[in-house]
């Protein structure tokens, strides 16, 4: 039993760090609390891909070498798994790129209703 | 709507849970992430571009073009936001 949680916690963390972001979407009323609570749910979703690489008894994917010559027989299992670091590195540029165009609409948002909370948004019929 | 939204969270959050009973165990070395197509990045690395990074020569050797993508994606958001954020001239249509 103690070793199913221990073998599993960590993506149960991020499933509950996950489901904060989720529920601050949804939940909130404020817009800027929205747009936090969806960079909270893009790193959860990050934090678990890169769980995901690891590998027991291994070290960072950069293989030893001299110069001159190179690093001879190369074993995988000494070394965690590089591909969901580098798909996280995609990841990441999209989620600042979503971060940042969703701040640029808040601003707008801001700009023209002077107030962000959502009820009051609705209520008013704009200027 | 606050009821509803945990509602819905606990839901999806334990149908989450429950799909983590078959993942495979952290840092397990047999995984199958670990065991199909990784080990041949990790072990041609050198051989084929020269990068002790494996990191480094997969983003920027085996899939430069996505790397490429990428860039169209950070411009394509710096365009937007100076579309959306730019001072209107003030004959230029208003609100």
């Amino acid at each position: 039993m103690w070793d199913f949680i221990v073998s599993k916690y960590n993506y149960w963390i991020y499933i509950i760090l996950m489901m904060i972001g989720f529920y601050g979407m949804m939940a909130k009323n404020n817009f800027m609390k929205k747009v936090i609570g969806m960079n909270i749910f893009q790193t959860a979703l990050i934090l678990y891909f890169i769980s995901t690489a690891a590998k027991r008894n291994a070290t960072l994917p950069i293989v030893e070498y001299h110069h001159g010559h190179g690093p001879g027989i190369v074993h995988a299992v000494d070394f965690i798994n590089p591909l969901p670091h580098v798909l996280m590195l995609t990841a990441i540029v999209v989620g600042v790129s979503t971060l940042g165009v969703a701040l640029a609409i808040v601003i707008l948002i801001y700009k023209r209703y002077h107030t962000l909370e959502e009820d009051e948004i609705l209520g008013s019929k704009g200027k | 709507m606050k009821g509803i939204s945990l509602i819905i969270v606990m839901i999806v959050g334990s149908m989450l849970i429950y799909g983590t009973l078959e993942m495979p165990k952290w840092g397990d070395p047999n995984a199958p992430a670990a065991i199909h197509v990784s080990p041949r990045y990790i072990e041609k690395t050198w051989e084929e571009t020269e990068t002790p990074n494996a990191v480094t020569s997969v983003v920027a050797d085996y899939r430069g073009y996505d790397t490429l993508g990428e860039t169209t994606v950070i411009f394509t958001a710096g365009i937007s936001c100076i579309l959306l954020l730019r001072k209107k001239r003030e004959k230029a249509g208003g609100e």
